[in-house]
C-alpha cells in the first residue's frame, strides 16, 4: 500500500528536478528570442553558454519521468497518452525542434544560425506552454477512464481558460528559473550589464508568475474544483509556503542576492510541484486512477526503486561534476573550439 | 493510409532514424576515448587532433540521438497505449534502467565535450569511460526490451488478468543473449567501418597525411575485429530463433513449406502466396545443414502457423539477405584490409579498389542494421508480443494518426539534411590545430 505512493513520490522529484533544471532550458530559450537592449547579443551568448554543457543532462529527467510512468503507473501512461494525444504529439515535436535547433544553432554559419537560434527559442516558449496545459487538463479531473479503456473527451480538456492559464504560466516560471541563473552567471563572470537587465527580467517573469498563479487559484475554483478543494483541504500549507518563497525570492532579486534568490526560485517551484500533487491525493489521474490503483504490483516497483536508488548512486555524484565544473566557476578562457561554430 | 499502418509507418520511421544516431552514441564514444588515450601515451598530436575532431561530429550527432530517442518513449504511449498498459509493469525496468545510463552518458559527454579547458588532459580522458561503458549498457537494456516482446516470459495470464510479475525474468528473457550481443556487435562494426570510411573517401579524393591514415586504421580497426565476432552471433540467432520464433526464422528463410532437406535460398523474392522464392541461388540441403548440422533436417515453414499468424515473408527474407550480404562485404573487407597491411609490413594499403570497398562497406554497415531491425520486427508480426498480443490489438484509438506520421516524417527530412549538411561543412573546415599541453615540441601545425 506505501510502495505505490513511495515510488509516485520518487516520480514527483523527478518532475520538480525536470521543471528547475529543463524547464531553466526552455526558459533561456524564450529570453533568447525577448532579447533587446544593447546587450542583446551579449545575453544570448551567456543563454547558449548556459545552456550547452547540462541540456542533454537536464533533459534525461523527462526520460526518466516517461519511462518511470509507464513501469510504476501503465494505466496512467497509456490513458494520458490517448486522451492527450495532440498536445503531447505537439509537445514532443517541440521537444525535437528545441534541441535538434540548439545544437544545429551552434554549429551553423551566419543566417542559418541566426534562423536555427530563434527556432530553438520558438520551441522553448511553446513546449513548457503545452506541458503545462496538459497538466492542467489532469488536475481539472475530467480525464476518465472507465474499466481501464479511456474514453476521448470530444471537449479539448487542454484548451480551457485554466488550462491556457496554467500554459502560461509554466512558461512564464521557466523564464523567471532562467533569469535568475542567468543573473548568478552573469555574476560569476563579473558582467554587471548583463546582472542588471536579468535582474530586471527575472522580477518581471516572477511577477507574471505570480498574477498567472493567483489567477489560476481563483479558475481552479470553477475547472478544478477537486485541485481546489484538495488545496484547502490538505495543502494549504505547502500553498502557503510556495507563496512565502515567492516572496523571499522576490526579496533577494531586489536586494541584488542572486544566488539565494536561485536557491529559493528552486525550493518555490518544488512547493508550486508539491502542493498540485498534495491537493490532488489520493490521485494521479482523477476522477478514476488514483496512485493506489494505478500502480504495478508490487515486484515491479521494488524492482524500480532498488534500481533508482543503485541508479542514484552513480548519477548524483556525476551531476555533482557535471555542476562544479560548468556552473560554479567562470569559463578559464573562451571555449574558441567547441562553443563558436567551426572556427578553428 | 489506416490507422494501424500510419502508426507501424511513423514507429518504423522513428526507429529507422534513432538507430543511426543510437549506434554512433554505442561506437563513437570507445573511438575517441581510443585515441585520446594514444594521444597521451604516445604524445602524439594527431590522436589528439581525430578525439577532438570526432568530439564535435559527436557533439551534434548525440543531441539528435537524445531528441530522437526521446520521440521512441512517448511514441510507445502515442501509438501503442494497450501495449504499454500490458507491458509496462513487465518490461518498464530495463526502460528505466537504460534512462540512469543514458544519463550518466549525457552527463559525462557534457563534460568531455565543453570540458577540453576546464579539465586536466588526463581527466577529461578519463570522462570517455563512462560514455561508451553507459552506452554500451543503455544498448543492452533497451535491447532486452525488444527481446521480451520475442519471447515474453516473466508473468502469468490468469483469467485474462496479468499476475505473478517478474520484472527480472522479463529483462533477462531467452532472446535478450542474443539479440543484446548482435545488436551492440552491430553498434561497433557500422560505427567502425562508417567512419573508415569517411577517411577512404578522403583518401579517395587524394587527401594524404597521418590524419587521414590514422584516422582510417583505428576505425577499420573496430570494425575488423568486431564483424567476424558478428557473424558468430548472428549465426547463433538465427539457430536460436529455430526453438523461439520458428515463424520468423521461415519468413526470413523464405521457407513456406515445412520439409526435410530444406535448400538455403540466397537472394530471390519469396511470394507469401505460392510459396516459391523466384530469382534465388538455391544451395540444396543448405538451410537444414546450417540450422541442425544434418542436410536432410526438418524446417518448420510458414505452412505451420495459421494465416493470420504469419509474418509476409517477402519484406522478411529480402531485408535478411541484404543484412547477411551487407555483412560479409564488411567481414571480406576488414580481412583483405588488414591481411594486406600485415603481408606488407605495416604499411597500409592504398589501393583505389580496396578504398572503393572500404567507402561502401561504411553505408552498408548502417544498412545491415536498418534491415536486421526490419528482419526482427516485420519477421515477428503480427505479433507485438509474440503469441500473447497482436499488433493491430494495440494501436491508439486517437485520431489524426497520419497527419502525425506526415508530419513527423517532414521532420525527419529536415534534421537529416540539416545533419548531413553540417558533418560535410565540418569534413571540409581546416584541421584542428592541437598542441599537447606539455610537449611544445609536437605543436599540431603540420598534421595533415
Amino acid at each position: 500500500m506505501t510502495l505505490p505512493y513511495i515510488t509516485a513520490a520518487v516520480l514527483w522529484l523527478a518532475l520538480i528536478a525536470y521543471a528547475v533544471l529543463g524547464g531553466a532550458d526552455f526558459g533561456g530559450g524564450v529570453w533568447g528570442l525577448l532579447a533587446f537592449g544593447p546587450s542583446k547579443e551579449r545575453q544570448r551568448q551567456l543563454v547558449d553558454e548556459a545552456i550547452g554543457p547540462v541540456w542533454e543532462a537536464n533533459h534525461v529527467w523527462l526520460i526518466f519521468l516517461i519511462v518511470g510512468l509507464f513501469t510504476a503507473f501503465p494505466i496512467v501512461f497509456s490513458t494520458l497518452s490517448v486522451v492527450l494525444f495532440v498536445p503531447f504529439t505537439l509537445a514532443l515535436f517541440g521537444i525535437v525542434l528545441r534541441g535538434a535547433a540548439f545544437i544545429f544553432h551552434t554549429h551553423s554559419p551566419g543566417a542559418l544560425r541566426q534562423f536555427w537560434g530563434r527556432l530553438f527559442s520558438a520551441a522553448s516558449a511553446i513546449t513548457p506552454f503545452l506541458l503545462g496545459a496538459c497538466a492542467a487538463a489532469v488536475a481539472g479531473g475530467q480525464i476518465h477512464a472507465p474499466g481501464g479503456q479511456a474514453n476521448i473527451s470530444p471537449v479539448s480538456l487542454w484548451t480551457t481558460p485554466f488550462a491556457l492559464n496554467i500554459g502560461a504560466m509554466a512558461v512564464s516560471l521557466c523564464a523567471t528559473l532562467a533569469a535568475i541563473y542567468l543573473s548568478v552567471e552573469a555574476q560569476q563572470a563579473a558582467d554587471t550589464d548583463l546582472m542588471a537587465a536579468f535582474r530586471l527580467r527575472a522580477i518581471i517573469a516572477g511577477a507574471l508568475t505570480a498574477a498567472l498563479g493567483a489567477l489560476g487559484l481563483l479558475l481552479s475554483q470553477e475547472e478544478a474544483t477537486l485541485l481546489w478543494n484538495g488545496m484547502l483541504a490538505h495543502a494549504l500549507p505547502l500553498v502557503l509556503a510556495t507563496m512565502l518563497v515567492g516572496l523571499g525570492a522576490a526579496a533577494s532579486l531586489l536586494l541584488r542576492r542572486y544566488q539565494l534568490a536561485r536557491v529559493l526560485i528552486i525550493l518555490e517551484t518544488a512547493l508550486m510541484l508539491a502542493s498540485w500533487g498534495a491537493a490532488q491525493l489520493p490521485y494521479l489521474v482523477p476522477p478514476d486512477l488514483t496512485i493506489a490503483n494505478a500502480a504495478s504490483p508490487d515486484a515491479t516497483l521494488i524492482a524500480l526503486l532498488v534500481s533508482t536508488a543503485i541508479g542514484m548512486l552513480v548519477l548524483l555524484p556525476s551531476l555533482w561534476l557535471l555542476f562544479r565544473v560548468f556552473k560554479s566557476q567562470p569559463a578559464p578562457e573562451r571555449e574558441q573550439e567547441e562553443a563558436g561554430g567551426f572556427a578553428e | 493510409m489506416s490507422d494501424l499502418l500510419a502508426a507501424r509507418a511513423q514507429m518504423g520511421t522513428s526507429l529507422a532514424f534513432h538507430i543511426i544516431f543510437a549506434a554512433l552514441g554505442v561506437g563513437m564514444p570507445l573511438l575517441m576515448c581510443l585515441a585520446e588515450g594514444l594521444a597521451l601515451w604516445r604524445r602524439d598530436a594527431v590522436w589528439m587532433a581525430l578525439a577532438r575532431r570526432w568530439a564535435k561530429a559527436s557533439a551534434i550527432l548525440f543531441a539528435i540521438g537524445a531528441v530522437s530517442g526521446t520521440v521512441l518513449s512517448f511514441e510507445l504511449g502515442l501509438l501503442w497505449p494497450t501495449f504499454m498498459k500490458f507491458s509496462g509493469a513487465i518490461i518498464g525496468l530495463p526502460f528505466a534502467l537504460e534512462g540512469f545510463a543514458f544519463f550518466t552518458e549525457a552527463i559525462f559527454l557534457g563534460l568531455y565535450l565543453y570540458g577540453w579547458n576546464r579539465l586536466s588532459p588526463r581527466a577529461h580522458w578519463l570522462c570517455s569511460f563512462p560514455i561508451w561503458i553507459s552506452g554500451l549498457i543503455s544498448a543492452w537494456f533497451v535491447v532486452s526490451a525488444n527481446s521480451w516482446m520475442n519471447t515474453p516470459v516473466g508473468f502469468k495470464i490468469v483469467d485474462g488478468k496479468v499476475t505473478g510479475i517478474d520484472p527480472l525474468q522479463a529483462m533477462l528473457n531467452p532472446s535478450t543473449p542474443y539479440q543484446t550481443t548482435h545488436m551492440i556487435l552491430a553498434c561497433y562494426v557500422a560505427t567502425g567501418f562508417g567512419t573508415a570510411a569517411v577517411y577512404a573517401v578522403a583518401l579517395l579524393r587524394g587527401k594524404r597525411g597521418d590524419y587521414y591514415r590514422k584516422g582510417l586504421l583505428l576505425a577499420l580497426a573496430m570494425g575488423a575485429i568486431a564483424i567476424p565476432l558478428q557473424i558468430i552471433s548472428g549465426d547463433a540467432s538465427a539457430r536460436f530463433l529455430e526453438q523461439s520464433q520458428p515463424a520468423k526464422l521461415a519468413a526470413m528463410e523464405g521457407v513456406v513449406r515445412t520439409a526435410n532437406g530444406v535448400p538455403l535460398m540466397v537472394g530471390g523474392l519469396a511470394d507469401p502466396n505460392t510459396g516459391q522464392v523466384s530469382y534465388a541461388l538455391e544451395i540444396p540441403d543448405g538451410l537444414s545443414f546450417l540450422v541442425s548440422g544434418d542436410p536432410n533436417g526438418r524446417i518448420i515453414g510458414l505452412d505451420a502457423f495459421a494465416p493470420e499468424d504469419r509474418p509476409n515473408p517477402l519484406p522478411v527474407h529480402t531485408a535478411f539477405d541484404g543484412m547477411v550480404a551487407s555483412g560479409f562485404f564488411a567481414l571480406f573487407i576488414g580481412l583483405l584490409f588488414w591481411a594486406l597491411y600485415f603481408w606488407r609490413k605495416r604499411v597500409m594499403p592504398q589501393n583505389r579498389l580496396l578504398l572503393l570497398g572500404i567507402a561502401l562497406a561504411g553505408p552498408l554497415s548502417f544498412l545491415a542494421i536498418e534491415l536486421g531491425w526490419m528482419v526482427t520486427e516485420l519477421g515477428r508480426q503480427p505479433w507485438v508480443i509474440y503469441g500473447i498480443l497482436r499488433t493491430k490489438d494495440a494501436v491508439t484509438t486517437a485520431p489524426g494518426l497520419n497527419i502525425s506520421f506526415l508530419a513527423f516524417s517532414c521532420l525527419y527530412v529536415v534534421l537529416a539534411v540539416t545533419l548531413i549538411w553540417l558533418l560535410l561543412r565540418l569534413a571540409r573546415s581546416p584541421l584542428p590545430k592541437v598542441a599537447l599541453a606539455d610537449s611544445a615540441d609536437q605543436s599540431g601545425g603540420d598534421i595533415s
